[in-house]
Formats: C-alpha cells, structure tokens, sequence
C-alpha cells in the first residue's frame, strides 16, 4: 500500500475523496466524522432503486496541518457525481458548526493570541450540485451551506479546492466561491449552470457540451485564474493543493480575506463592472477575455502546460490578493 | 377572496403589499441606482404598515437588452448584483440605528432560474448569485429582518438566489399556479431512469423530491401558506415583526436557512439532518481536547 509521503505525488483529480481527505492534512492526523462505519446512508435512494454510499458521497472530518485544526469537507465524485442531498448536506453544514463552535472554545481559552490557533475549513468540491433523488432536501442543504459560509465571515478561514474530475457546477458553483479563497489546478472547473443545459439553452452550434476543450476554456482553472476567480492556481497533485494551503495558513486572516472576489459592497461593484466589460466586450470564447486582459497568445493558452503558463499569464488587475 | 395568477406580475405584488403610492423604485436611503442596470429586476423603497422596507422583486415582463438569456423574470449577472447593492444600501442606509430598527427586506420571488449562457459562465454567474446571497445573510446578521413572499415559481437556483436565505419564507398556495421545485417531476423521471406514475405514487409519501408549495411546507422550506392575495400584506407584516421579536429574544438561530432545518425536523419531512449533525458533535466531543 502506499504511504502517505507517496500519495503527495498522487494526481488530485484522479484522487478519491478519502484520499485527498487523509492527505491534505498532517500525516496521521486526519479523523473522520460520521465515517462509513456508522452507516449514515440516504434512506430515499432505496426508494428509488439507487445503490447508497456508507458515506453518502462526502468524507468530513477533522486533522492538523502546522498543529492548527484543519475541518476537511471532500466530495466523491464517483457516487451520484457528487451530489449533495439530505445527509450529505448535513454532514458539510455540521462541519462548519463543529469549526464555529471550536473556534469560540480557541477564542475563549486563549483571548490575546487566538487567530494563528483558529481553525480552518478546507473544502474539495467534485459535485453537480442538487441531488435529484432527493433534490428538496439537497436544495435546503445548499441554503444551510451558504449561510454557514458567512458564519464563518470574520472568524475562521474558508479555503475552496476546485481540481477533481466532476468538476464544481449547480449550486456548489456559488457555493465555492463564497469562501475567503478558491484553490484550483488547470483540471478544475467551476461554473454554475451545467454545459448540457447550456447547450439546450443555446443550441449546439453556439456551445457543444461534447467539446471538452471549449468546456475548459470557459469553466476551467486557467481561466479562472486570468479572471481571478481562483487565487492561486497549482499543479494536479495532492501535495501541490496541500503545499498551497500550508503557505495560505501562514498568511494573516486579513491577507487571506483579500482573495475573496464576492461579499463586500466594493467586491459587488468591482463585479458588476466586470459584467459591463461582457457587454461591452460580447465575447464569442474566453480566448477574447484573455486577449483583452493582456494576453496576446491567447491561442496558445490552452496547451501550455503549467510552469509555462504561469510565467507568461497576465490576469485581470485587482487589489489585495 | 380571488383567486388570481400572480406569476409573471412581481410590479403588482408590490402594489399590493405597499402602503398606497408609496413605492420609491431605485432608491434605498440615499442610494440612486442606475434604472438601465438589471431591468429583469426591481429594487426599491415602499412603506409596508408605516414601516419603510426595501423592496426587491423579479420583474417577468422585461428582458435584458445586453443579455438576452435574462426574459421571463430569469435572473441575469446585472440582475443579481443589482439585488445585491440593493442589500447592502440598505445595511447603509440604517448602518447607525439599533438592530431593533434595522428596515426588513421583502423579497418578491417569481423566477424561473439564473441566466444560463455562455457568456455568463464566462465572466461567473455563480460570483453574482453567491454575492447576493451572501449579503442578504449579512443583512440578517445586523437585524434586518427578510422575508420572501412566493408569488409564482421558485425554481432550483433561483429559488437559492432569491428567497432560500430569507428569515422567513411565505408562499401563495398552490391553487395559484405556484411552483416551487428543483425540477419537475417529468424531469426527475427521466434523470432518474423512473417511470413518473411510479415518482408520482412516491411523493406523495416522500416530499423531498416533489415539487411544490404544500411539499415544500412539510419539509420546512416555506415558513406559511398564504391562501388569499388579500392576505399577502398582512402575513408579510406579521412575520416581520416575528423575526424581529426572535431577534431580540437571541433567538435569530430560528430563522433563517439553519431555522428551517428545524422547522423540517419538527413537521417531519427532513428528520435524518439533526440525527447527523448529533452523530457528528458527539463524535467530535470524543477528539475535541486535541485541538483545545
């Protein structure tokens, strides 16, 4: 069996759940909450016919990384792509009541010197959004999520990983980018309405769901990156995410909250003048965006592979982070 | 008593919710928005029952002209940050009243989805959804009590978007042709690979993946039916003070989207959420002095 040193080298988008779960944090270190040991399963995909997960589709839990608690949130795409639905959902919003609760038990025992000891939330989306099986519960679910996320606001940071298989669409597209910082690889991709309904929406001939590289150059972690949609962008391993989440954690909570691109009136704005740049710009491709944002080999943006990529990418101009 | 559609007619719903000729569109305290921004929604000022309330409503009958995904109420990138300063002029506007005073939020909710195109996913239709949903937990946070009224669809994203972080959650019933879901059942029947009659036959023991209002009542999503139009002003003011009420007594923990998780445990539709979040503090409870 591997080891945990060797899993660091381990693609993060072919990773399982567990797998980045474990060996994100400190070697050893990581607990699993509500673990498939205790059989919390969805009692509705029965009903339906559908197998169920021991975990159903989510691994949370709690580790260290540089002895600060890390709350880690890790999503599997291979069951039901991720969805979330009743018990999935209340497993994410749990996690965050367990890390606002220790972060008040922090504050309180050591009240000159908390904000390097708080801990953190760490959450790897692969997920569709809405479990349709049981979609109700799954949409109250992203409600809860969202509002636990501005729970957290001012106290403890919130780290989004986007770099797995299935991606982050559907609700979980707003929900990763209402945390304090976005983490992707350039396997990532974020949106919020799902490539197939975009093409039912807009015919085939203006977006082919089929064709992965389009796909990619609107949704993917290079272009969120040039937008600054995701803070950091780094290379497709399990260490790579880890080695960006350890050097966030030495940052002061200020710094980090600076990498937020939504939550505050001037971030609002800062945003609504971006969309006057859609209008005004009316891309045909995110190539155009690119080329506007000072990338004149938007072409070859596409193939390059990361290091190459990184020391040529200009991105949109922005304060803070 | 009239039973009349309301989908599509968020402009009339503030007529008939406001005190008379009270409606200030685009302006929230000292704040004028640009009327050319986000036309498929509507923001303002009213006064509900001498209160002065900030309005924000899903317009059906505008399109967007710089975006043409934005019709029949849809919720576009304009549209969503425009709601969102609309949230936070109003957190301005009472930033030195006490939270007691804080003016409440009324959410008029009748929208089929957020924009899907392109274009949006492009330059983030999720930044402008989350952002708007985002402040009004904010808003919820300094006092401001919110509530949505559900005048016609409620769908899926849009549903998350405008109305599922409001404090309390009020709907026309279903007699009105509301329609609150993620997707409809024909829908779920062909994702699923199940035969509808059969979906059909199971909703009606199983709210979570039925749509609408009554459903949505058994598992907590929706606060109260509202079974008149007539009614919809009175309930709105009600709830209002209710939330401000919970407030006060540091009982806002009952509003809201985690106060619905109660409110489903309670009337039994959504009862597995509290048996995990319990598994899980008793769990972390065994670990937790590692941390401390």
């Amino acid at each position: 069996m591997k080891g945990w040193q060797e899993f660091q080298d381990q693609s993060f988008y072919e990773a399982t759940a567990r797998e980045r779960a474990f060996h994100l944090v400190d070697e050893g270190t990581f607990e699993e909450l509500i673990a498939p040991v205790d059989e919390m399963t969805s009692p509705h995909l029965p009903v339906l016919g559908e197998a169920i997960s021991f975990d159903d589709g989510v691994v949370t839990g709690v580790g260290t990384m540089s002895s600060r608690p890390v709350f880690v949130i890790s999503q599997e795409g291979r069951f039901i792509g991720g969805a979330v639905g009743e018990v999935g959902g209340a497993k994410i919003v749990g996690t965050f009541k367990l890390a606002l609760e220790l972060y008040e038990k922090i504050k309180a025992k050591y009240p000159d010197d908390y904000e390097s000891r708080v801990p953190a939330v760490v959450f790897s989306f692969e997920t569709g959004g809405v479990r349709l099986h049981e979609a109700n519960a799954g949409l109250l679910a992203h409600a809860e999520v969202m509002e636990m996320i501005q729970k957290c606001r001012g106290k403890l940071p919130v780290i989004s990983l986007v770099g797995s298989k299935v991606g982050c669409f559907g609700g979980m597209g707003f929900v990763c980018v209402a945390t304090d910082m976005v983490i992707m690889s350039d396997l990532g991709r974020i949106g919020l309405t799902g490539p197939e309904v975009i093409e039912e929406v807009m015919g085939k001939k203006e977006f082919d769901s089929a064709d992965r590289a389009l796909i990619y150059r609107t949704t993917g972690g290079k272009h969120k990156y040039i937008m600054r949609d995701c803070a950091y962008l780094v290379e497709d391993s399990i260490g790579g995410f880890r080695r960006q989440i350890e050097e966030v954690l030495k940052m002061s909570y200020a710094q980090i909250q600076e990498c937020r691109s939504i939550g505050t009136p001037e971030l609002t704005e800062e945003q609504l003048g971006i969309v006057g740049l859609a209008a005004g710009l009316n891309p045909k491709d995110a190539k155009d965006v690119w080329y506007y944002f000072g990338n004149d080999n938007s072409e070859a943006i596409p193939d390059m592979f990361y290091q190459e990529f990184m020391s040529v990418v200009k991105r949109r101009q922005k304060g803070g982070c | 008593m009239s039973v009349q559609i309301m989908t599509g007619k968020g402009r009339e719903a503030i007529s008939m919710i406001m005190d008379e000729g009270s409606f200030l569109e685009n302006i929230i305290g000292d704040y004028m928005q640009d009327d050319q921004i986000g036309p498929g929604a509507v923001i303002g000022t009213i006064t509900i029952g001498g209160r002065a309330a900030t309005v924000i409503s899903n317009d059906a009958t505008k399109g967007n002209p710089r975006f043409p995904v934005v019709y029949a109420g849809v919720i576009g990138m304009e549209e969503a940050y425009k709601m969102a300063i609309a949230v936070y002029k109003t957190i301005e506007a009472d930033k030195d009243k006490p939270a007691g005073q804080k003016r409440p939020l009324i959410l008029i909710v009748d929208s089929p989805g957020n924009g899907p195109g392109k274009v949006e996913e492009i330059f983030g239709m999720n930044k402008a959804t989350g952002s708007y949903q985002l402040a009004l937990t904010e808003a919820r946070q300094h006092g401001h009590p919110v509530i949505a009224m559900i005048i016609g669809r409620a769908i899926s994203g849009a549903f998350l978007c405008h109305g599922l972080q409001a404090d309390h959650i009020l709907t026309l019933s279903k007699d009105f042709g509301t329609m609150i879901h993620v997707m409809p059942l024909s829908s779920i029947a062909r994702i699923t690979k199940r035969d509808l009659e059969t979906l059909e036959e199971l909703s009606k023991t199983n709210p979570v993946f039925a749509s609408g209002a009554d459903f949505f009542y058994k598992l907590g999503g929706v606060e109260e039916i509202v079974e008149n139009i007539e009614d919809m002003k009175a309930a709105i003011i009600r709830h209002i003070d209710e939330v401000y009420k919970l407030n006060q007594a540091g009982q806002s923990e009952q509003c809201g989207p985690w106060g619905r998780g109660l409110l489903g445990e309670e009337r039994g539709g959504r009862t597995l959420r509290k048996k995990v979040l319990d598994q899980m503090e008793t769990e972390f409870a065994q670990i937790e002095n590692r941390y401390l």
